[in-house]
């Protein structure tokens, strides 16, 4: 016996539906009540049913209207009843339901936040955000849409059971079957037939928005090339496919429906069958019978319910699977690595050795080396998707080191390109980075970055709250306001990822050129990650990344399957010396200062 | 909103079939309704009664039967109901999608690009799927209130007219009253739904702060936050909720409390034994719920019938969307012709400025088969060179001016007039982001083009493509995904750069390309000009949207480009000058707008 429960509980321990249901914490007691509220609703279209049939049986027989007062009052008061409790029942469990998803919110944020840096920089890049908000819903459903109608169900098939059991056994045993029937058989027949759907068309499904989207995408050149016909009719083609995978899931679901309709049917005749000859026989009362043929009619309602709830559990045992996946990763120890994270800071600078860096298993940089002292200033060049952003992460000890040893004595503070700006005050986004910031502190951070006429225009200036994810921002103001919050920090290491995107030529210049001043007035090490060549020159020292020979084009790693080597430090030095000594930075500084072309420069150049 | 919106019916043959027969179902599934209620009545009663006789199965045998058949029956309409609903709806969806996709198409790239653009992709895609719903719970439901409550109300009315009084009575107070709640709480439920989405915006906002927080060590301590806002969500939510359910529990109380009323008047008239029997009494009793039952569903499920005609209405909107009808002429061979784009002029659908603006110029493809000419479009971020080249292309409209074409023959036609088909056919087109298809590298680049393998990999030496393929794993046999995926973006544009190298400069004597301003270093840009080189030395006219100052260089004509502010409300310098990338130098030509020709810009 024992050792079934302890198999029970490992199943329950595994099974991801269960674990994230106990981090919506839901009260015990909250539940018992809005399943007794459902029951009472339910219950009363029973009782309605029972009784009216009662009272109309006993009416024929013309007794004195005493004998079916109670009856009288009993089906008006079920009448008013079953709304009444109805909605109770709604209100108690949406806020449970409510309740449960604040609990889950917190608990992944908490779990997230003291977790390992890894996993939360995967749900930022992946998207995966988005899909945390739906599937956090989606397992709160799983109350208002499982749970309780579940709950429900079982006590008012019980509550039916017994009252046409109490008249005529046998027919209480034909009506729970029936029940099981409806509540059991055909929500399990329901689940496999949405889940095989689901199955079978996932893939058709990705194919057709792939197809669709191309065709929008790409609209103009597929017509030019005299390919779009060809595409619509390979996008219908997908559709049928999705049709028929649809197709094979409705055969099973129509059952399932369809058990439903004849359960109902099935227990009625059972107790027309049964009572009938007990009728005749004297072991049953006349206006019993009445009693036993019409509860079965009203006692379906609750089982009817179950085929959705089950398909939502096993959507919501979806949702909690990836969540628990995310939380799984965030608690996850970290990957037993050669340099596992910031080593012990050799000396008073920011240090690597031989670092390899990268998101997952691979590696999309390796070899680095670095030194930076306090007030030494450093970029990191290269183009876009070589992996500059995941050696940074890596340098200020968000993502494990994969390869080497990288350290740094006391904080660093990395600067995002994706940083985020919080839905609030101009003020509250600085102190995000230092919290006791004065407003006067921030305001000469925001005049540093060129933000100072910004702030003025605002309504409130510094107190001005911000859209949500700084929707009302401009990519320019924003990428400032992420600069001034490096530099209001009291981070002795400062890590910048492209400080100059979407910034006009000057402000750019002069925006880098305030990062450097503050490093050196300061004495604080700045690495920078850029694209841009033009003011590099302020600069201690310029480390290239790229691929070797070969492969000179950019690579997106994300977007390459089998992926490309990793990048390394292709050359390093001044700014000065490279451009003297490699012909590819001195053609991309050219390119920068050129800009776009000029009207008179083409006929001119010839 | 109309619950059924005949244009479903008229763009989508599926859901005609569908409503059909769900309308015939509708009348079976009323009729067998009706036929359960009597059967069971007409058993039950002189059972109750006690009359059945001494063998009383056997005296109810034959109606017993009959209503297994009836049983058997409504499940049986039940499983068709929903085995061909699903059918029907997914039909009915992929019949929308692809209308709504094609009519894009037709609407042209910038359509699709501007505004409507994403929501049109997100339709398409998902959006439509809301239908499902509509279609397989709503649609059936409203036609059983159609068909089951009247011909209820009907029979209970033969039974017992005073419980179908009383059910007439009560049907209309289910909208009245849910209208009459719904106008009471509509703006509150509003201004609390607004509450509501902030706060859940916030705690979104925290969560996806939460990496900028611990860039600065800073990630604990807002859980407190988390779940106050989480506390305040659900505060403002269950304020929502009491006022939305009380619609649904009017329409439970109203419903059940009929029944109830029916029920107890049926018992005290037999009671008093006034005109009705118990047959007739069980038989009401049995129907008075079924009556309203569609209502209450019809009720339940209200979201899914707006949510799915809301989509069924984007869907409308954008095939209502009207597109000029295409031209029939057929057109001239393009050598030998001249193309002139004549004042050409098209209002930017974001900002208040027409990008290009009135630009003219013209090019004349040889047709000896000797050296073509290179045409460069140049001009600031934002001036339009790249929507004069859709104008070119026959994807867009001007506003004003016109494009045409001069035949060999010295007749013109203007490009509105053409059958675009015929003109596509013989231009090629290199876009920044090209649509390539996917498969084994080898066989993207040919793209079904009869090509010798000499000739494909001398167009990837030329296009730099044969770097590309040394530096991937499997080389030419590398397989790419739709769209070109598993390939970086500089990597495509090297694909579709060899693609063009391969078409039959006789088939396609005109080749537009639009330079990649993005992911080009010192390799990719000689790629470019190599293609460009040789695509004129084999005769082909090309006509480049060029950012760069070594494909102009290149150029036998240049033609500038403008844009011009149309609302010159106090700003001085037009949206073109401020979008202008970083290090714009400010163009010399001469102050305001208009085309500045370069040197002899008609060939």
């Amino acid at each position: 016996m024992s050792a079934v429960g302890t198999r029970v509980r490992d199943r329950l321990a595994a099974d991801p539906l269960w674990r994230a249901t106990r981090l919506l914490e839901i009260p015990r007691g909250r539940a018992v009540v809005s399943v007794l509220w459902g029951a009472l609703s339910l219950g009363s279209s029973v009782g309605l049913a029972a009784v009216a049939a009662w009272l109309i049986a006993r009416a024929s027989q013309m007794p004195d209207v005493g004998a079916v007062s109670i009856a009288v009052v009993a089906v008006r008061a079920f009448g008013i009843g079953r709304g009444v409790a109805r909605y109770l029942e709604r209100l108690a469990s949406h806020d449970l339901a409510l309740r449960g998803m604040t609990a889950l919110r917190t608990n992944l944020y908490e779990l997230l936040a003291r977790g390992r840096g890894e996993a939360l920089a995967r749900v930022r890049r992946g998207d995966l955000l988005a899909r945390v908000g739906a599937d956090v819903d989606a397992v709160g459903d799983v109350v208002v849409r499982a749970f309780i109608p579940s709950g429900v169900a079982v006590v008012v098939s019980l509550l039916s059971v017994g009252i046409v059991g109490v008249f005529l056994p046998a027919a209480g045993l034909v009506l729970a079957a029936c029940l099981v029937l409806a509540g059991v058989v055909s929500p399990w027949l329901a689940s496999r037939a949405s889940r095989a759907t689901e199955a079978r068309s996932a893939q058709v499904r990705a194919e057709m928005s792939a197809r669709t989207l191309e065709v929008l995408e790409h609209a103009g050149p597929l017509q030019v090339a005299g390919a779009l016909d060809g595409r619509t009719a390979a996008l219908r083609s997908t559709d049928r496919d999705l049709a028929a995978a649809t197709d094979a899931g409705a055969r099973v679901s129509a059952t399932a429906a369809a058990l439903q309709s004849l359960a109902i049917g099935l227990a009625v005749l059972g107790s027309l069958l049964l009572g009938i000859p007990a009728v005749a026989a004297g072991t049953l009362a006349p206006v019993e019978l009445s009693v036993i043929v019409l509860v079965p009619l009203a006692a379906f309602e609750g089982a009817s319910a179950l085929p959705a709830a089950a398909i939502q559990v096993r959507r919501s045992r979806e949702s909690a699977r990836r969540i628990m996946e995310i939380l799984d990763e965030a608690g996850a120890p970290d990957r037993a690595a050669p340099g596992p994270g910031p080593g012990e800071p050799a000396d008073d600078r920011m240090t690597a050795t031989g670092l390899a860096a990268g998101w997952g298993e691979r590696p999309c940089v390796v070899g680095v080396d670095l030194a930076v002292p306090r007030g030494g200033t450093v970029a990191v060049l290269g183009p876009s998707g070589v992996g500059k952003t995941t050696l940074l992460a890596t340098l200020a000890g968000l993502l494990p080191a994969l390869g080497g040893r990288c350290s740094h004595p006391g904080d660093a503070a990395l600067v995002a390109e994706d940083g985020h700006v919080f839905e609030t005050s101009v003020l509250e986004n600085l102190r995000v980075a230092r919290g006791d910031l004065t407003e006067a502190e921030a305001m000469v951070a925001l005049e540093r970055v060129g933000l100072a006429p910004w702030v003025d225009g605002l309504p409130d200036g510094v107190a001005t709250p911000l859209g949500p994810d700084g929707a009302t921002v401009s990519g320019g103001e924003r990428r400032r306001l992420l600069v001034a919050r490096a530099l209001v920090s009291s981070a002795p290491w400062l890590l910048v990822d492209e400080p100059a995107e979407h910034l006009e030529a000057a402000t750019a210049d002069e925006l880098l050129q305030t990062l450097v001043d503050e490093a050196r007035a300061s004495h604080r090490g700045l690495v920078v990650a850029t694209h841009r060549l033009s003011g590099l020159g302020a600069l201690d020292e310029v480390v290239v990344l790229g691929q070797d020979e070969q492969q000179g084009t950019t690579t997106d790693a994300a977007a390459v399957p089998h992926g490309p080597r990793p990048a390394t430090v292709t050359v390093r030095g001044t700014h000065d010396e490279l451009l003297r000594t490699d012909p590819d930075h001195a053609w991309a500084l050219a390119q920068e200062t050129l800009g776009p072309t000029v009207p008179q420069a083409g006929p001119a150049a010839r | 909103m109309r619950p059924l919106d005949p244009r479903l019916l008229r763009y989508a043959r599926s859901a005609r079939a569908y409503v059909i027969l769900t309308t015939v179902l509708g009348l079976v599934v009323a009729v067998l309704v009706v036929a359960q209620a009597l059967l069971i009545a007409r058993i039950l009663a002189p059972a109750v009664s006690g009359t059945l006789g001494p063998s009383p199965l056997v005296a109810v045998a034959g109606l017993v039967g009959l209503l297994a058949a009836v049983v058997a029956a409504r499940a049986l309409a039940t499983w068709t109901q929903e085995r061909f609903a699903l059918r029907a709806a997914a039909r009915t969806i992929a019949e929308l999608r692809e209308s709504v996709v094609q009519h894009a198409a037709r609407l042209g790239p910038r359509w699709i690009a501007s505004g409507r653009g994403p929501e049109v992709a997100t339709l398409a895609t998902r959006g439509l799927d809301d239908l499902e719903p509509y279609l397989v719970r709503y649609l059936p439901q409203l036609l059983l209130a159609a068909t089951v409550t009247p011909l209820g109300i009907l029979v209970v009315f033969g039974l017992d007219w005073v419980s179908a009084v009383i059910i007439v009575v009560t049907i209309p107070l289910v909208p009245i009253f849910m209208i009459l709640v719904g106008h009471l709480t509509a703006g509150a439920a509003a201004r609390r739904l607004a509450v509501v989405q902030r706060l859940g915006s916030q705690v979104l906002d925290l969560l996806t702060g939460l990496p900028t927080l611990r860039a600065f060590g800073r990630e604990i301590g807002p859980q407190a936050r988390v779940r106050a806002l989480g506390e305040a969500n659900r505060r403002a939510t269950m304020g929502t909720l009491r006022i939305a359910f009380l619609s649904g529990m009017v329409l439970e109380l109203l419903t059940t409390l009929s029944v109830a009323v029916v029920a107890v008047g049926i018992g005290l008239r037999l009671l008093r034994g006034e005109g009705i029997d118990l047959e007739a009494g069980l038989a009401v009793l049995i129907l008075a719920p079924e009556v309203y039952l569609p209502l209450r569903q019809v009720g339940a499920q209200f979201h899914a019938s707006t949510d799915g005609l809301a989509a069924a209405e984007q869907a409308f909107e954008v095939l209502e969307t009207p597109a000029r009808p295409r031209g029939t002429a057929p057109c001239p061979p393009l050598r030998g012709s001249t193309v002139a784009v004549e004042g050409v002029s098209v209002r930017a659908g974001d900002r208040a400025a027409t990008a290009p603006a009135d630009l003219s110029f013209s090019f004349t493809v040889p047709d000896d088969g000797s050296r073509g000419r290179v045409v460069a479009l140049t001009g600031p971020s934002g001036s339009g060179k790249s929507t004069a080249a859709l104008v070119l292309l026959a994807l867009h409209d001007p506003d004003e001016g016109r494009v045409s074409v001069r035949a060999a023959d010295g007749s013109v036609v203007d490009l509105r007039d053409l059958d675009p088909r015929t003109w596509w056919s013989q231009i090629t087109w290199v876009p920044q982001r090209p649509a390539l298809a996917p498969g084994r590298l080898r066989d993207v680049v040919r793209d079904e083009r009869e090509a010798r393998d000499e000739d494909v990999e001398r167009a990837a030496r030329l296009s730099g493509l044969d770097a590309v393929v040394a530096s991937l794993p499997d080389g030419w046999d590398t397989v790419v995904g739709r769209g070109g995926s598993g390939l970086s973006v500089g990597q495509r544009q090297r694909v579709a750069l060899a693609q063009a190298l391969l078409d039959d400069p006789a088939r396609s004597p005109v080749v537009v390309l639009d330079e990649p301003t993005a992911h080009l270093d010192a390799r990719g840009e000689q790629a470019v000009l190599e293609s460009v080189r040789a695509w004129r030395d084999a005769g082909r006219t090309v006509l480049v949207v060029a950012h760069r100052a070594s494909l102009v260089a290149l150029a036998d004509d240049v033609v500038s480009v403008w844009s011009q502010v149309t609302e010159p409300a106090g700003r001085t310098a037009g949206p073109a000058s401020r979008n202008a990338p970083t290090g714009a130098t400010e163009p010399s030509g001469p102050a305001g707008s208009g085309p500045v020709p370069a040197n002899g810009t008609s060939a």
